[in-house]
């Protein structure tokens, strides 16, 4: 039971990574965003209830209050504020990304064979989803133009990085746990603000006219 | 209440003073004191190490021991110097009415809190802890890069913090896959991250993971230290960023992160026998240093000449580290010291420059500059000559040191690639900086008249590093030296 939500979490999550590259409109992406927090709380939930960590239920807590409701309030209210809906045509077509998404996640679920045997199936499992997701999140950064898919992007890694902590470790310590949590939510504060500052100075947030500094 | 922690209290409470308002004699004098006081307090801690205590608190989250006290002194040091030239920074810009009260509370509280953050840094036992300062030092210097509130300074801080956030994403995934490849051994709670304890029970780690995670880990650590190919932040950073901002980027942020990829190489060397980082490490400081090449020869722009520079240093070090021999490392570290000293006054002199000329563009300032700034522009050309490694500054025996450790040992071909690298690196450094401050002027009529050189508070912190930067060529203090062999001691035998 417990190890069929864990994996029917996992491949949500790597589901909602392959949604957000076929995503055109800013807040579905970010809505799906919130989706892929919620199963990271639920995965952090359940490894807490199967093993008796309560730590993890902190660890669950704080993933669904700051990741599915507080950053993506906070990053659609920018949205609404700078009154920017779609992201415009990718450096690469939909269908083309995908393509690519699906061998990046082949390459994440070969290098998770590597990982001992004794850790079980499902940690395989959750490892070839997070490097999947990890690769994922790192192509969408390189591909798109709107900052905010870009900071999107960055908050899909970093969710790559936490699924790992939580199906592998079994977490980490509390307290390094709190400080990240803490740092990660302060960097998209900062994020949002510079975002506002390139809006109004640029009237667009488009990265990829942030070239005037070369060589 | 323990040294250390007073070390790192300092700092933060100066901050908190500077972010609010206040008179401007009140906030300088703040700032000054308080990172003064900070540096005091962190030659008492390495004095406390050096007479064989190990100071620690938090239950050795926090630990100093030979490579955490140089880096430790070496920030604090670079503190004093920036908050000084601060100071007068802003009182030049004060008098063309260039100073928003915006910039006032940020630069008075940003640049104490960065300090901070690069302290906590070097004193960090605890992987996760050393995550999240490492996090607060990009966080706390957003704000310096925007300062100015150009076009181009919110693209090199969108990119300084995305490039950032990446590559502490990646360090974040390297400390998580080295938490896994403890299986269990590393024990409960905060303690299973000190770096003590894995460096105890490395030879049970998991290869497989523990590969994984150096990889990861070195990147992004990496990241933060410049090293190519994940350099890209630095040139933008430099240009845009206020020099006094830039010089703990370049000095602090440097030595920080590097500290940093010193202590997961540890791990790997303590696990894995000291091929597999080594051979990463010197690959990343060898293309560092060939990244460097082309763009210092075509450069435009004189601050982001001094960030491949920077590169260029970082690169070196890494190299030193990379060629697994103890002469090497002992270079590396000297050499880390030797920069510490000569890159203030470089960005410094650079910095009045550009402040004067009211640009950092070649094209902006103008040829000649001799005749125009003859101060700083003296001060230019002996830091050049002091950061390309000519006789008989120190830094052309830190190098002769890497150097020699290379030839006798295994990487022979890489090291004369090296060598090569760094002979291209000193003409063209040397011909950047000699066109810019001796070449004709091309054309008087048509240039704007830059501003007059004074003798202020800033132009003296600079003539007071260019002395220190000069007499510890020739005089390393003895408790200086003592630490970077207990430093090399540290990254050679792993204690």
């Amino acid at each position: 039971m417990t190890r069929d939500i864990l994996i029917l979490c996992a491949a949500g999550m790597l589901v909602s990574a392959y949604l957000m590259v076929g995503q055109r409109a800013l807040f579905t992406a970010i809505r799906l965003y919130g989706a892929q927090s919620l199963l990271l709380g639920i995965v952090a939930a359940t490894m807490a209830l199967s093993e008796g960590r309560h730590d993890l239920f902190v660890t669950a807590a704080l993933t669904i209050m700051l990741k599915t409701i507080l950053i993506p309030w906070f990053l659609m209210r920018v949205i609404d504020r700078i009154g920017i809906h779609r992201e415009i045509e990718p450096f690469l077509n939909v269908p083309a990304s995908l393509l690519v998404c699906l061998g990046l996640t082949v390459v994440g679920y070969r290098v998770s064979t590597g990982f001992p045997a004794a850790a079980g199936d499902v940690s395989h499992h959750l490892i070839g989803v997070a490097l999947s997701m990890l690769l994922i999140g790192l192509f969408l950064m390189v591909t798109r133009k709107k900052a905010i898919t870009q900071i999107l992007a960055l908050l899909t890694v970093e969710n790559a990085v936490f699924l790992v902590a939580v199906g592998v470790t079994s977490g980490m310590p509390l307290i390094v746990e709190l400080g990240i949590s803490f740092d990660v939510i302060l960097a998209v504060l900062l994020l949002g603000i510079l975002v506002h500052r390139i809006v109004d100075r640029f009237e667009s947030m488009d990265v990829s006219r942030l070239s005037n500094l070369k060589g | 209440m323990n040294l250390l922690v007073w070390t790192l209290a300092v700092p933060l409470v100066t901050a908190a003073f500077g972010s609010f308002g206040g008179p401007r004699a009140f906030k300088e004098a703040t700032m000054v004191g308080g990172l003064t006081l900070t540096f005091g307090l962190s030659m008492a801690t390495a004095g406390q190490f050096l007479h064989g205590a190990m100071p620690s608190a938090f239950a050795d989250a926090l630990r100093v021991d030979g490579l955490s006290a140089l880096v430790l002194v070496l920030c604090g040091f670079v503190g004093v110097l920036s908050a000084t030239y601060g100071a007068g920074y802003l009182r030049r810009n004060e008098a063309r009415k260039l100073v928003t009260p915006r910039m006032r509370r940020e630069f008075y509280g940003l640049i104490p809190a960065y300090v901070f953050a690069m302290l906590l840094v070097s004193v960090s036992n605890n992987l996760g802890i050393l995550w999240i300062a490492v996090e607060l030092t990009t966080l706390a210097s957003v704000f310096l890069v925007t300062f100015h509130d150009r076009d181009t300074s919110l693209e090199a801080a969108w990119k300084f913090l995305v490039l950032g956030s990446l590559g502490l994403a990646f360090a974040l995934l390297g400390t998580v896959l080295l938490f896994a490849s403890g299986q269990g051994r590393l024990g409960e709670g905060m303690a299973a991250l000190h770096w003590t304890r894995f460096m105890q029970v490395a030879p049970t780690l998991h290869p497989f993971i523990l590969r994984l995670g150096v990889v990861f880990a070195l990147i992004g650590y990496g990241t933060k230290a410049g090293l190519a190919p994940m350099h890209t932040w630095k040139p933008d950073a430099y240009r845009e960023a206020p020099s006094p901002a830039v010089a703990l980027m370049a000095v602090g942020m440097l030595n920080g992160a590097l500290y940093c990829v010193l202590r997961i190489h540890l791990i790997s060397k303590a696990a894995l026998g000291p091929e597999f980082s080594s051979g990463l490490l010197l690959t990343l400081g060898l293309l560092s240093v060939l990244i460097a090449t082309p763009f210092i020869l075509v450069q435009w722009n004189l601050k982001r000449l001094l960030a491949y520079s920077s590169i260029e240093h970082v690169g070196i070090m890494a190299v030193g580290i990379g060629l697994g021999a103890e002469a090497g490392v002992f270079g590396a570290l000297l050499h880390m010291t030797y920069h510490s000293f000569a890159k203030p006054v470089a960005l410094f002199s650079a910095g009045t420059l550009s402040q004067l000329h009211s640009s950092s563009d070649f094209n902006r300032i103008g040829n000649g500059t001799f005749t125009r700034a003859p101060i700083a522009s003296s001060l230019l050309v002996l830091a050049a000559i002091i950061i390309t490694g000519s006789p008989p500054f120190g830094m052309f025996f830190s190098e002769m040191t890497i150097l020699r450790a290379g030839f006798l040992g295994p990487h022979v071909t890489a090291t004369a690639i090296f060598l090569a690298a760094l002979v291209v690196l000193f003409c063209g450094f040397g011909f950047q900086i000699g066109r810019l401050v001796l070449g004709p002027p091309r054309d008087p009529s048509d240039r704007r008249k830059p501003l007059p050189e004074r003798f202020d508070l800033a132009m003296g912190t600079v003539i007071a590093a260019a002395v220190l930067a000069i007499v510890s060529a020739f005089y390393l203090p003895a408790p200086l030296l003592a630490l970077i062999r207990a430093a090399t001691r540290v990254v050679w035998e792993g204690a």
